[in-house]
C-alpha cells in the first residue's frame, strides 16, 4: 500500500483521465440498452479518453481489460456502467487496486438494476436513461479523489442474542475457535423451540435427547459465558467496536442453588408453566423444564406473594438448605464490549384464535401443534399419552389442519412456513406408532416435503394409513353431547363436500417473527422483509449477513426454517463471524467529513445533528473537534453546515452538485431528481429492478450514504436547473441506518416545501418517500405518481422555480 | 413467554393446596387495618361491625383464597388474628 500512494497523489494532480466500460450483463443490459450506443456517446464526455462495451465487464477478461487500458492509457478514473454498487462496486475497486489505481478513483453506473430491469419493454427511452446515467458518473468520476481508508481493531469477542438451537450452536462453534462469546437469552433457561418438541423429523430422533448435551456444553465451556433471564438494551458502536448493555434481571436464587426441588414442594402460588404451553402447572420457584441451563431455579415475582417488596412468605427460603434463595437481588446491568453479533432471536407461533372458523379456544379439542408436542412428549404433562383436553381420554380419530396463519392473504401471513408439513407428518406417525387403530386425517393445501428424507417420511405416513385430504376445512364443529368435532369443507381433488368427525383437532399453526423484532431491529439498525424477518445482506451470496457490517443471523429471526437448516445457518455465521475476528480488524470506508477551519464560524449545528457525538464543541478553545473513529459517515454534518466548513469525503458538496448539473443538463423539466439512501430508499430502487417492476424512465438517481447527507442547496440546485420534481428518499424514521440522521433530511425537506408554498410554488414538486430495502414496489408506484406530476407542470411554473432557486447556482 | 394460553392445565388437580382456616379474635382488634393492607390474596376487609374496642375487625371475604402464609399473624400488633391449618377429615 504505501508504495502505492506515491504515484497515486501525483496521478490526482494530473489531467484526469477517465476510462467508461459499458458492460452489457449478457442480454440483461444489452436486451433494453444499446451498449455500443451509450459507450459511443460516453466516449464524447469531458475527460473521457476512452469508452468500451463489453458482454461481462465483472469476469476475468473484463477486469483484466480494465487493468490492462489504466496502465497503457494512463487512466486515473474508471466508470464502469453495469449492475448495481452495492452488488460489484467492491469487486471493481480491487480491480483498480491491483492496477495501482486508488479504490475511490472508481465510479458506477447502476444501469441494470434501476435501468434496463424496469424499463424492459422501451429500449429508447432506457438507452437515452443509460446515457444520462453514464454520463452522471462521469461528471462524479472527474471529482473523485484518492483516499486512504482508516483501519479498525475488532474485539476478539462475540455476542449470541438468543439461545435457541441456531444460538446454542453459533455460540459452540465460536467458543471452540477460541473466541469468548457472551449468550444473552431472555427467559430463565436456553434451549429455545427445539426443547419443546417431542421428536424430530424426518429422523424422529428425540428432539430434547440431541439438544441437552449441547446445552450442557454451553454451560460448562471455558469460553461462554451464559446470560440467561436477561436482554439487550442498548447497542452502540460500529463493526469490530460494539458496547453493549445486557439488562440481568434478577432470578432470586443464586448459583448455589443445587436444583434439588425442596422449595417447589413448599410453594403456595400454582400458575400455568408457559414452557408447557399452560398443559401444565409451575409454581412461583420454578425450573422450565427437568433439562433447563442453568440448571438454577428462579422466583417468578409477577405471581410471588412477596412481589410488593414485602416478605410475606419465605417458605421456599427456609426449605432452602443451600440458602440460596434471595428475595433482595435487583437487577443488574452489564456492560460488554463485542466485536461481532449474531442474532439468533428465532421466531413465534400464529395465535389461531384470529380465526374463529377453527373454534380456537372455544373448543376445547381443537389445540396447536405446539401443544400437541407437549402432550406427546413423555416429559410433557400428560407423560406422552395423547390426551384430548375435554374428557382425558385417548382420541380415536385426529385431524390435521395444514396452513393455520400461513399462506393466506386473509387470515395469517402471506409466505408458507416451512415447516409445518413435516411437523404434521412426523406427528401422524408419532400417533401411529403408539396408537396403531387411530384414524388420522390430515387437510392440506399442499404437501411440501422438498428436503433430504421428507418425501420418504411422507410415503410411510401413507403407508401406514394417513388419510391425506387435499382442502382446508371451512369450518370446525363441535358436537355439544360428547365434545367431538365436525369438520366441514371441499376435498377440492374429488370436487366433493366433506363433513368428517373427529375426537380431535390439531391445528398446524405457522411461525411469524418475535413481536419484539422491531426492539432487536431498532438496538441492531438492521432491515426486515415485507414479511417481518431480519433481512439478509444478498438473499444468495450473503444470505447469513445483515446490510449493518459485524452482525450476523442464524436460525428463525431470518425466515421460518428447520432446525437442520437453523443448524447450518448458524455455523456459518459463526464462520462469517469468526473470519472478521480471525482478521483482528477492519477497514472503515473513506466517507467521514472534511473539516475546514477556516470556514468553521463555531455555530455548533454540525454537533447537533451528528447521530454518533462524533463532532464535539470545545467551548475553551473555540473549536469544532472530529473524533474520526466514532464517525458513522452518514454526512449529515456537511448537510447541516451553512459555512461549507464541512463536507463528505467521497460525497463531496462539489461531487454531488456536478451529478445534479448532469441530471439537469438535457430536458430537466421532464426529469425527477431522485436523492436516495444507500441502505433502504436506493435498495428500494434496486429490488424494484430484481423484481422487474415497471416504472417511468424519467427517474434519475443520485446516491448518497444517508437522506442526511441532502443538504438544500442540492435540491435548491436542481430546481434552479430548470427540473420539474425533485425526490428525496430514506429509510423509514427509526430505521435509519445512522441512528437518526433522516430525521434531520426530513426537517430540511418540510422547510423547503414551506420555502416553496410560501414563493407560490406547488410543493408536490419536491416529494420526501420513506422506503426500506423491501419496498420496491413502494419505490415504483412513487415514481409512477410523480410521473403525472412532472406531466402537470407548466414551463411557467419551471420558469418561477428557477428564480425563486436562483441564488443556489451560484456561491459553490 | 409469547404464546396465549388457552386450556386448563391437565395436572390442576393433582395439587392440593393447603385448606386455611382463619380466626379472629374481634375483640382483641383494635382497627389499625395491616392484616387487610398486608394479605397477599387480598382474604380479609373491614367489616361493618363494631368490637368492644369500638372499632371495624376484619371479616373474612373468601377463606379458600388463603394459603396459610400468616402474614396476618405476624403484623397484628394485637395477636388479634391467626390461622390455621384444615385437616383433610374435615372434608375438603
Amino acid at each position: 500500500m504505501t508504495e502505492k500512494k506515491e504515484p497515486e497523489s501525483r496521478k490526482a494532480a494530473e489531467e484526469v483521465r477517465i476510462g467508461v466500460y459499458v458492460c452489457h450483463c449478457g442480454l440483461n443490459i444489452a436486451g433494453s440498452v444499446d451498449c455500443a450506443e451509450v459507450a459511443k456517446f460516453a466516449a464524447t464526455l469531458p475527460h473521457v479518453v476512452l469508452a468500451k462495451d463489453n458482454r461481462y465487464t465483472c469476469s476475468d477478461q473484463g477486469q483484466d481489460q480494465i487493468k490492462k487500458d489504466i496502465k497503457e492509457n494512463r487512466l486515473n478514473r474508471v466508470v464502469v456502467a453495469s449492475c448495481s454498487p452495492r452488488l460489484h462496486e467492491p469487486t471493481f475497486r480491487k480491480t483498480c487496486e491491483e492496477a495501482g489505481l486508488n479504490k475511490y478513483l472508481f465510479e458506477m453506473a447502476n444501469i441494470r438494476e434501476q435501468c434496463s430491469w424496469v424499463h424492459l419493454y422501451d429500449k429508447k427511452e432506457a438507452t437515452e436513461k443509460a446515457k444520462d446515467l453514464v454520463k452522471v458518473a462521469a461528471a462524479k468520476a472527474a471529482l473523485l479523489e484518492p483516499a486512504e481508508e482508516a483501519e479498525v481493531p475488532i474485539t476478539r469477542k462475540a455476542l449470541v442474542i438468543g439461545g435457541g438451537v441456531a444460538g446454542i450452536q453459533a455460540a459452540l462453534d465460536l467458543a471452540d475457535t477460541g473466541y469468548n462469546v457472551y449468550l444473552v437469552e431472555k427467559e430463565p433457561s436456553i434451549g429455545g423451540m427445539m426443547a419443546r418438541i417431542d421428536k424430530t423429523f424426518p429422523t424422529m430422533d428425540c428432539s430434547i435427547c440431541i439438544l441437552a448435551p449441547k446445552m450442557s456444553d454451553v454451560g460448562h465451556h471455558p469460553n461462554i459465558e451464559l446470560l440467561t433471564n436477561s436482554e439487550v438494551t442498548e447497542v452502540k458502536g460500529y463493526i469490530g467496536n460494539f458496547h453493549v448493555k445486557v439488562l440481568k434481571k434478577p432470578r432470586y436464587v443464586t448459583k448455589d442453588c443445587s436444583a434439588c426441588g425442596e422449595c417447589v414442594k413448599v410453594c403456595p402460588i400454582v400458575v400455568p408453566n408457559e414452557f408447557d404451553v399452560g398443559l401444565a402447572i409451575r409454581h412461583g420457584i420454578y425450573t422450565p423444564f427437568a433439562q433447563a441451563v442453568p440448571s438454577t431455579y428462579i422466583i417468578d415475582m409477577n405471581v410471588c406473594l412477596n412481589k410488593d417488596g414485602v416478605v410475606v412468605c419465605d417458605r421456599c427460603m427456609k426449605a432452602c438448605e443451600r440458602q440460596a434463595v434471595r428475595y433482595e437481588m435487583t437487577p443488574e446491568t452489564a456492560d460488554l464490549e463485542v466485536g461481532t453479533i449474531i442474532v439468533a432471536t428465532g421466531a413465534d407461533v400464529f395465535d389461531p384464535t384470529a380465526l374463529p372458523n377453527y373454534g380456537y379456544g372455544k373448543y376445547e379439542n381443537v389445540i396447536t401443534s405446539l401443544e400437541f408436542e407437549r402432550l406427546i412428549n413423555a416429559g410433557g404433562p400428560s407423560g406422552g399419552h395423547l390426551l384430548r383436553p375435554s374428557d382425558k381420554q385417548i382420541p380415536k380419530r385426529v385431524a390435521f389442519v395444514q396452513c393455520v396463519g400461513s399462506r393466506s392473504d386473509k387470515s395469517g401471513k402471506l409466505y408458507c412456513s416451512n415447516v409445518c408439513c413435516m411437523n404434521t407428518i412426523k406427528d401422524s406417525l408419532l400417533i401411529k406408532e403408539h396408537w396403531p387403530e387411530t384414524e388420522i386425517y390430515v387437510f392440506y393445501v399442499d404437501i411440501r416435503a422438498y428436503g433430504k428424507g421428507f418425501e420418504d417420511l411422507y410415503k410411510r405416513a401413507r403407508k401406514a394409513g394417513v388419510i391425506f385430504i387435499r382442502g382446508l376445512p371451512a369450518e370446525i364443529v363441535e358436537d355439544k353431547k360428547n365434545r367431538s368435532l365436525w369438520l366441514l369443507g371441499e376435498n377440492s381433488l374429488q370436487n366433493e363436500l366433506y363433513k368428517i368427525k373427529v375426537d380431535m383437532a390439531v391445528l398446524s399453526i405457522g411461525l411469524e417473527p418475535r413481536k419484539d423484532s422491531e426492539l432487536i431491529q431498532r438496538l441492531l439498525t438492521l432491515s426486515r422483509t415485507q414479511d417481518g424477518f431480519f433481512m439478509e445482506a444478498h438473499p444468495k451470496l450473503r444470505p447469513v449477513d445483515a446490510a449493518t457490517g459485524g452482525i450476523f443471523f442464524a436460525g428463525c429471526a431470518e425466515a421460518p426454517k428447520d432446525i437442520k437448516d437453523s443448524v447450518t445457518q448458524a455455523s456459518a455465521a459463526a464462520a462469517r463471524a469468526g473470519i472478521l475476528m480471525a482478521k483482528g480488524k477492519v477497514t472503515v470506508e473513506a466517507i467521514t467529513p472534511i473539516f475546514y477551519p477556516e470556514k468553521c464560524k463555531v455555530c455548533g449545528l454540525c454537533v447537533k445533528v451528528c447521530p454518533y457525538n462524533a463532532i464535539t464543541l470545545n467551548k475553551d478553545l473555540k473549536r469544532i473537534e472530529l473524533i474520526e473513529a466514532a464517525c458513522g459517515g452518514c454526512g449529515t454534518c456537511a448537510a447541516e453546515c451553512p459555512f461549507g466548513a464541512l463536507t463528505q469525503k467521497h460525497f463531496t458538496d462539489e461531487q454531488i452538485i456536478a451529478q445534479v448539473d448532469a441530471v439537469t443538463e438535457n430536458s430537466p423539466e421532464k426529469k425527477i431528481v431522485a436523492f436516495c439512501c444507500n441502505w433502504c430508499s436506493y435498495a428500494a430502487a434496486d429490488f424494484a429492478g430484481v423484481s422487474r417492476m415497471q416504472y417511468p424512465p424519467n427517474v434519475r438517481i443520485i446516491r448518497t450514504m444517508c437522506s442526511g447527507r441532502v443538504a438544500p442547496k442540492f435540491v435548491e440546485r436542481a430546481f434552479a436547473r430548470g427540473a420539474a420534481t425533485v425526490l428525496v428518499a430514506g429509510c423509514h424514521l427509526g430505521d435509519c441506518h445512522y441512528i437518526n440522521a433522516n430525521y434531520q433530511m426530513q426537517k430540511r425537506v418540510e422547510r423547503l416545501q414551506k420555502k416553496m408554498e410560501q414563493s407560490g410554488l406547488n410543493k408536490e414538486r419536491l416529494q420526501l418517500l420513506w422506503a426500506s430495502a423491501a419496498e420496491g414496489e413502494r419505490f415504483a408506484s412513487k415514481i409512477r405518481e410523480m410521473k403525472t406530476i412532472v406531466e402537470s407542470v407548466t414551463s411557467k411554473e419551471i420558469e418561477a422555480s428557477q428564480k425563486v432557486f436562483e441564488k443556489a447556482l451560484t456561491g459553490v | 413467554m409469547p404464546e396465549r394460553i388457552k386450556h386448563k392445565p391437565l395436572d390442576i388437580d393433582k395439587v392440593k393446596p393447603p385448606k386455611a382456616e382463619i380466626h379472629i379474635i374481634t375483640d382483641q382488634c383494635k382497627g389499625c387495618g395491616y392484616c387487610i393492607q398486608f394479605c397477599p390474596k387480598q382474604v380479609l376487609e373491614e367489616s361493618k361491625e363494631i368490637n368492644a374496642r369500638g372499632v371495624h375487625p376484619p371479616k373474612i371475604v373468601d377463606e379458600s383464597k388463603c394459603i396459610l402464609c400468616s402474614f396476618c399473624t405476624a403484623v397484628c400488633p394485637d395477636f388479634a388474628i391467626y390461622t390455621t391449618e384444615k385437616k383433610c377429615a374435615e372434608g375438603c
